[in-house]
């Protein structure tokens, strides 16, 4: 007390050492209490230790030679093979595809009012770039390719000048040009009989991480429309609606992925006259789909019961009919609330879409399985390549969350 | 009598056209809808039907009193390949559920500690927990179980395995555990049935502990003495039993090396599936049960935690007695359905070599009619998920708000 007493009056000391600055913090956030300060030594005594032997089994022991053997196979799968695409070079379509998303975003950066669809498009650029330099010989990774990939960065400019300075630059026209370049891309991996250079290539060539991304965007654009149908006949007020939507909705969330993909290889065919042919990636993407979907419809339902009752009261009162308080009032409310699980949603689907192994299909990870499989002296390094593959899709599932949360600031969910 | 109840609600506007009227519209889409779901609910089993005579597959039950004479990998009933295949089928079916109840207790002990300390004081425990949880929820989960199983496969082999104090091997067989087996059986199952009984009297007694601790405010520390009387009557249990058998209920058998090839026997084995399965499962499931977790506790209101504070209780014993019963509420019914899941992320075992019901099933359909065996796996499912829900549901309403 007797230095408060000497300070003259008027004279605003600066706060003790101890609460402010580095050592302010590190008092109020690591030493605030004596089992803190334990924790912390604890804490930082073993992370130090997994950190030494971690980083040094990641620098010096581990093999990472597998993953650079594999190279562009964990993108494209089998799709460049001899079988696939006989006589010809066809690792000019999966790269064209990836210029027409580099399109996509760059019209993204220009139209959004949010940095994060910027730091997209210029990350998706800098990668392709990095991988455009990549020191492979000449035989390994032709000129073609390379340039084909440093095409990424003008790509993105060019979507963000159309977008800037033509009127294709609103959200309503990249929606239609995503989907349409969807189409175009299909066609494009997929092929059309006749044209030189574009020979149909088989589905059950398609692999790697391209499997994985067409599985997946394929499943999210369907599986909300459908969850949306189903979590509004769920809470229909029409009996036998109200029924169908239930029954198919837990037999969905009932089963386990693998298992109904697996009854699709075998009854599915069964189902259908025998003329009537269906293959095993249209069946996997059906299946993903409707069980994304039921998901979907319980969050939706979980958004729509949230709502306070008064929105529809109030929308029926101002005269609205039935259909438009659900597309105008309750939907857009109900969507805005549940972002968080819809995009948990569309996560764990990019996640499922590696279960079409069941099926044989050679996605990514079933690839590398069997390219380890088949070749035992990569047995010693499928640690490291499983390593890669979780770093791949930890990157693509952080930046699927990441934009959540800047839609959510955006629309301002839990501010109102 | 709902056509009748129906047709009574109905009144005939003037100038409304037929078609426009809310109970015409309603009918209509509900037989519509109908219709079509019957329409193709015939069109397929018709079809199904026609290819299964078309082509003569095999069809019906009868296969299940066959002999299924395949192996099952690890196994926890005895099984023989010359059982029938519903026996195996209920051998798979123990496998995933000893996965799903082992899982599921493993991840959420392992979830809560994750969840508490992601919201703790301490920067450091904070920030570790979140990297924890944004690695292991990110990742799918079959990369994360290949990742365990080629770790577990990179262990040296049997000869040069670790061994721990000669009672515990590990190597890239498996884990081997020193493990109780009963020397006698009778004697066994009386002092299970003792064990039970203790357990019991410890719940009465600590249910009759607490209440008179809550009705007269006066220490009864009913935790410890239920602990005391548990293990008191356990082990008088266990003297008595072993004086009039003769011998003891159970003996700790020990894992050892054995013949040539050093295999290990005796104790208990989890192999090297199983090991990587748990491992993948638990802490992918630990880290959605963690962030679930996190969003109850941090659901109860501050005033909770800071009049608790104020009271005088200590910040664990605040969020023991105060703060987590509170989110108990908002956190089971999220966590039950983390604990289904992790029962059906479990049919990955296949991919890692452990038969699971899934598993078992699919090499099934090679011997037997595969209509009839996904008949019984999706009512295997069904049944475990129903037992969860009803599970849940009941705690759920034991610690849910009574009326004031």
């Amino acid at each position: 007390m007797a230095s408060a007493m000497d300070t003259p009056p008027g004279v605003v000391l600066p706060p003790p050492i101890t609460e402010r600055g580095g050592v302010g913090w590190a008092y109020a956030n690591l030493f605030s209490t004596w089992y803190n300060t334990v924790l912390t030594f604890i804490y930082a005594a073993l992370l130090g230790v997994a950190l030494w032997f971690g980083l040094s089994w990641i620098v010096l022991e581990a093999d990472w030679k597998v993953i650079a053997t594999l190279g562009g196979r964990l993108i494209i799968g089998q799709y460049n093979t001899e079988f696939a695409c006989p006589g010809q070079n066809c690792f000019w379509r999966p790269q064209a595809s990836l210029l027409l998303v580099s399109v996509l975003l760059g019209m993204a950066w220009a139209v959004s009012r949010d940095k994060a669809a910027k730091r997209i498009a210029i990350g998706v650029a800098a990668i392709t770039v990095v991988f455009a330099f990549l020191p492979y010989s000449m035989d390994q990774m032709g000129l073609d390719v390379r340039l084909l990939l440093a095409a990424n960065v003008p790509a993105v400019a060019a979507g963000w000048v159309l977008a800037r300075h033509t009127p294709l630059g609103t959200v309503r026209w990249i929606v239609m040009l995503g989907v349409l370049f969807f189409l175009v891309i299909l066609v494009l991996i997929g092929g059309v009989p006749g044209v030189p250079g574009l020979q149909p290539v088989s589905t059950i060539y398609w692999g790697g991480l391209m499997l994985n991304l067409l599985l997946a965007v394929t499943g999210i654009t369907l599986s909300l429309p459908i969850g949306i149908a189903l979590a509004l006949g769920r809470r229909s007020s029409l009996p036998l609606v109200k029924l169908l939507c239930v029954v198919f909705i837990e037999v969905m969330r009932g089963m386990p992925l693998i298992t109904l993909l697996f009854m699709s290889q075998v009854l599915v065919p069964l189902a259908f006259p025998q003329d009537f042919s269906t293959n095993s990636l249209f069946r996997a993407g059906i299946i993903l789909t409707l069980f994304s979907s039921a998901y979907m419809a319980e969050n939706i339902r979980g958004g729509l019961q949230a709502l306070h009752p008064g929105q529809v009261e109030a929308a029926r009162a101002l005269g609205l009919a039935g259909w438009q308080t659900t597309v105008l009032i309750s939907l857009p409310q109900a969507i805005r609330n549940v972002i968080p699980a819809i995009v948990g949603q569309f996560i764990s689907l990019f996640k499922d879409t590696l279960l079409v192994y069941i099926i044989g299909m050679l996605d990514v990870v079933e690839f590398s399985r069997a390219f380890i499989q088949g070749n035992a002296e990569y047995l010693a390094s499928a640690r490291e390549l499983f390593l890669f593959l979780a770093l791949v899709f930890w990157i693509f599932t952080y930046t699927m969350s990441y934009v959540s949360r800047r839609v959510e600031v955006h629309l301002r969910v839990g501010q109102r | 009598m709902i056509m009748i109840e129906a047709l009574r609600g109905f009144t005939y506007y003037k100038g409304v056209p037929l078609w426009r009227h809310a109970l015409v519209i309603q009918w209509a889409l509900q037989i519509i809808s109908g219709v079509i779901v019957v329409v193709l609910v015939t069109t397929f089993f018709t079809n199904i039907t026609n290819t299964i005579q078309d082509r003569e597959i095999p069809h019906g039950f009868s296969f299940l009193s066959r002999e299924y004479q395949t192996p099952i990998g690890q196994h926890f009933l005895p099984y023989e390949s010359s059982d029938s295949f519903l026996y195996a089928f209920g051998v798979a079916a123990t496998n995933t559920i000893i996965v799903s109840v082992v899982g599921v207790i493993l991840a959420t002990a392992l979830g809560i500690v994750v969840g508490v300390a992601r919201i703790s004081g301490n920067w450091l425990v904070s920030r570790t927990s979140l990297i924890y949880i944004e690695v292991f929820r990110n990742v799918p989960l079959l990369v994360q179980l290949f990742f365990w199983f080629y770790v577990v496969l990179a262990l040296p082999p049997v000869r040069q395995g670790y061994v721990i104090a000669d009672k515990i091997y590990i190597n890239n067989g498996g884990i081997s555990l020193p493990w109780p087996s009963a020397s006698n059986w009778n004697a066994a199952w009386v002092w299970l049935a003792v064990v039970l009984a203790s357990l019991i009297a410890a719940m009465v007694l600590h249910r009759a502990l607490t209440q008179r601790e809550t009705l007269t405010g006066r220490a009864s520390y009913p935790l410890v003495t239920g602990i005391v009387i548990a293990v008191a009557i356990a082990v008088a249990g266990w003297l008595f039993v072993s004086a009039a058998f003769g011998d003891a209920p159970f003996a700790i058998s020990d894992p050892a090396p054995q013949g040539t090839f050093g295999r290990i026997a005796g104790g208990f084995t989890i192999s090297g599936g199983l090991m990587a399965l748990l491992a993948g499962l638990v802490i992918y499931t630990s880290s959605f049960i963690a962030e679930i977790v996190r969003a109850g506790i941090q659901s109860v209101g501050r005033g909770q935690t800071e009049a608790a504070r104020s009271l005088g209780l200590a910040p664990m014993a605040a969020l023991r007695h105060v703060t987590f019963p509170q989110a108990l509420r908002v956190i089971i019914p999220p966590l039950i359905s983390q604990c289904l899941n992790l029962t059906k992320n479990s049919s990955l075992a296949g991919a890692i070599g452990y038969s699971d019901l899934a598993n078992v099933a699919k090499t099934m359909t090679q011997t037997a009619p595969a209509v009839s065996i996904y008949v019984l796996l999706a009512a295997a499912y069904l049944a475990m998920s129903l037992t969860y829900s009803l599970i849940g549901n009941i705690y759920n309403r034991s610690i849910r708000l009574v009326g004031n």
